[in-house]
């Protein structure tokens, strides 16, 4: 990838803007068709690319626009899963759904988004799919024996996917798991199960973990302490983790074990309307370099921009950009 | 005529609603009210509960001509309270006149402002002052304002609802410690305090259960109390005096608590208010034929009123309007006898009133809801609402619910002690405000959109009859997270 020093891209979700999730709820009411959502998503979509470019991002994604939540785009797609459709009054809450037998292995259709977003920009791109422990924690398990098991089974969908993904061009993959911070007695497998889902894909991957952003809040609190040892066994390039909300103390997390990943660092907290600016930004980012070479990091918010009204994502966008760049300069001097 | 009966009391209701029809009858029949008139009255039969409060008798209000309409509705509203039957014919003409777009011989009101929302009144004002001022007019009236309340005495103190709150956030705690996630300070926040009397109540039961349980939270507890007023959290002082060690007394602005609180946002394990949101200034909304309107609203004083206090205080009349302003800039030290300025206050407050007009809301584009309540959204709401009906926004409760939350931790929760309305068909069945209580004015809060208002910020918002008290009206709103 040719990418400058300090790369800048975003967690994944863009500003959802009010208009499209009237539009996407008008859908579940059977009062516009799916042809007729599909062309509202395509425009959506490029101007969200439009917006990171005008921004100066470096890699860009298609804002997952097209997504209602960070699962049931999956869940959707996913084979042998059960649906109750009637079960969505907004289109962001979550199906009701279940799986009562063995997943079979089948293609999930992600590349078709993933062409679109390539088609549309030339720049670097990442694609970004929900991992395995998240999605078995909001799939009823009726049919598998333990969590573990089905994630597992999910694990092997999913690689599937991810090298269709590879061979329609992505080269940045980021696997998202908010779900470790709510569960982290499960990270033991979670690991596991996450390299088997990466098994084999020449990409770079990337693993996002939060403390959860629904609805524009945390889900859990903590500290990052509750991955450390086990994620070093994760087979990934990179961890994406929130620093601006929580504060840079768990940065030295790093350095005392050692971690052989790049950093994803969240230096926007997208949990508040309230900008940053881009010297703050700048000193984040300093905070971070006494930790880690400029080498191994990537900058990014916290986490996705879909609860900030367009205006604030931009803003906010524009000052991580710029922050950035005050640290390439002190860099390049 | 349409006539609405929007109450339940039976027997105010079948004597009110003859004695209505039989004057407007008659009327009609002398050719004091013409036939067209009678076509396109909307008579609503109100029983305000509130005796203080802002309405005449009668009251008109001539609707807006829509759509090229030459005899666009007249809407009445009838006290069926304050209706007295010999008088009632009278105040129906004088009604209708008054509400003439160029109402002739009719100068009986000292208008003290210009036709503006219901927010921007300066009854808002004189609610400020009161809470500002609380001491003095509780040494005038010789009680306080819980003796004020209905029953003499809130609910939010009654110790049994207290003890179940502390033993669900008890619970709460000792949740988040199994999963080694209890931070090792413990917040929780009450918002508008007053006498401080149910946060020493709730301080004591927590220690209690905390000592007999065994589990050392109360030393890592900070609570913070809050309010807008100074002086009241003052007085909330000496009532915790046992736990001062771990108190905390915060100015707030009841409206936006983030403003002083941002450093606690996603801290906060509990917030509880009580008879906070129906203290907040609000705007009504009239839905006529599917159609939204603004109600809008000018104070005044019944000139007979006017007349009487400025003899009564020794003010020129000419003067009245400007010294009504004195006292809300100043208080009553604008007076150079205090007592003489707080007894000033309590008559004009005692004879003000609320002069109505409706305006379409096409006709407003500048009108903003609240954050977190777009036109959309409040449109999903009313889809199930009568077609014809007043309503509360709620904005000031609707803005202060959603600038609390972010305050929350993942896992705390917020209660609210309030009287709300929590189906929008109970407006068609009981007047909701605005009233005057003591000083102070009171609304119903709009549970429906805050329901809505807290969906939208992921939590789901539910209502609990408050069954401490036989006949208590008050609910207890609680959040819980909305996956």
């Amino acid at each position: 990838m040719n990418l400058p020093i300090l790369p800048t891209t975003v967690v994944g979700s863009y500003s959802m803007p009010g208009w499209l999730e009237r539009l996407k709820t008008e859908y579940f009411a059977r009062r516009i068709s799916r042809h007729d959502l599909d062309e509202i998503h395509d425009t959506a979509i490029k101007a969200a690319i439009k917006d990171q470019e005008i921004a100066g991002i470096d890699i860009i994604t298609d804002g997952e626009l097209r997504r209602d939540n960070m699962i049931d785009y999956f869940v959707e797609r996913l084979p042998g899963v059960q649906i109750d459709r009637s079960s969505k009054k907004f289109y962001y809450d979550f199906y009701d759904s279940s799986v009562i037998g063995k997943l079979p292995m089948a293609p999930l259709g992600l590349a078709g988004d993933f062409r679109f977003l390539a088609a549309n920009t030339e720049r670097e791109t990442k694609f970004c799919v929900t991992g395995p422990h998240s999605l078995s924690k909001r799939i009823r398990n009726e049919f598998y024996p333990s969590e573990e098991a089905f994630a597992t089974d999910i694990a092997r969908v999913m690689n599937l996917e991810l090298k269709e993904l590879v061979k329609a061009g992505a080269r940045l993959i980021q696997i998202d798991e908010p779900n470790y911070s709510g569960f982290p007695a499960d990270l033991s497998w979670g690991v596991k199960v996450l390299n088997t889902m990466v098994e084999g894909v020449e990409a770079k991957i990337a693993v996002h973990i939060c403390y959860g952003n629904r609805y524009g809040k945390p889900s859990w609190e903590g500290s990052y302490r509750y991955l450390f040892p086990k994620i070093l066994e994760a087979k990934v390039q990179q961890l994406t983790l929130e620093f601006a909300r929580r504060g840079g103390e768990d940065l030295d997390l790093l350095k005392e074990f050692s971690a052989p990943f790049e950093l994803g660092l969240g230096v926007i907290d997208v949990k508040t309307n309230a900008v940053e600016t881009p010297d703050l930004v700048a000193e984040r980012i300093r905070e971070a370099l006494e930790v880690l070479p400029a080498e191994r990091i990537f900058i990014l918010p916290d986490c996705g921009c879909f609860h900030l009204p367009r205006n604030i994502a931009f803003a906010k966008l524009c000052a991580m950009v710029e922050g950035t760049r005050l640290v390439r300069e002190e860099l390049k001097n | 005529m349409i006539l609405q009966l929007n109450h339940l009391q039976r027997n105010h209701a079948a004597s009110s609603a003859q004695d209505v029809i039989g004057a407007l009858y008659s009327l009609l029949e002398e050719g004091r009210l013409e036939q067209s008139q009678f076509a396109h009255l909307r008579v609503h039969l109100d029983w305000i509960q509130y005796r203080q409060n802002f309405r005449d008798a009668v009251t008109v209000t001539r609707e807006p001509s829509e759509h090229g309409e030459i005899h666009p509705p007249i809407e009445m509203h009838v006290d069926t309270r304050q209706l007295v039957p010999d008088s009632l014919r009278e105040d129906i003409l004088r009604a209708m006149i008054r509400a003439n777009p160029e109402p002739e011989g009719v100068e009986d009101r000292l208008f003290l402002e210009d036709f503006k929302t219901f927010r921007s009144s300066l009854v808002w004002d004189f609610n400020r002052l009161y809470w500002h001022r609380l001491p003095d007019w509780e040494e005038a009236t010789g009680r306080s304002y819980e003796q004020a309340l209905p029953g003499g005495k809130s609910d939010a103190n009654h110790p049994e609802a207290v003890a179940d709150c502390v033993a669900d956030f008890w619970t709460l705690l000792r949740d988040l410690e199994n999963k080694n996630r209890l931070a090792p300070e413990i917040f929780a926040l009450e918002i508008g305090v007053g006498m401080g009397v149910r946060s020493r109540i709730w301080l004591d039961r927590f220690r209690a259960l905390d000592q007999e349980r065994g589990t050392n939270y109360y030393p890592r507890l900070k609570f913070l109390l809050g309010d807008y007023s100074l002086s009241t959290l003052e007085r909330s002082r000496p009532a915790v005096r046992e736990h001062l060690d771990l108190c905390s007394f915060i100015v707030l602005d009841a409206i936006d608590p983030t403003k002083t609180l941002s450093f606690l946002r996603h801290k906060l394990l509990h917030i509880h208010l009580t008879n906070v949101y129906d203290n907040l200034p609000d705007e009504e909304f009239a839905r006529r034929d599917g159609r939204l309107h603004l109600v809008q609203v000018r104070a005044y004083i019944p000139s007979g009123e006017s007349v009487r206090i400025a003899k009564a205080f020794e003010l020129p009349a000419g003067e009245m309007s400007r010294t009504v302003n004195r006292l809300l800039e100043s208080g009553p030290d604008y007076f150079s006898d205090h007592s003489r300025g707080v007894a000033f206050w309590q008559e004009i407050w005692k004879a003000l009133r609320l002069e109505e007009r409706v305006v379409s809301l096409e006709d407003l584009p500048d009108v903003s809801l609240p954050a977190g309540l777009d036109p959309s959204h409040l449109e999903d709401v009313l889809q199930e609402a009568p077609a014809d009906f007043r309503f509360h926004l709620s904005s000031g409760a609707l803005e202060s619910f959603r600038s609390t939350l972010p305050l929350l931790h993942p896992r705390g929760f917020l209660q609210v002690q309030d009287i709300f309305v929590t189906d929008l068909n109970e407006y068609l069945l009981g007047f909701h405000g605005p009233g005057k209580l003591d000083g102070s004015i009171v609304n119903w809060v709009n549970g429906v959109l805050l329901r809505e208002v807290g969906e939208r910020a992921g939590y789901d918002v539910h209502f609990a009859p408050f069954r401490y008290r036989q006949g208590s009206r008050t609910s207890i709103l609680y959040t819980t997270q909305r996956e």
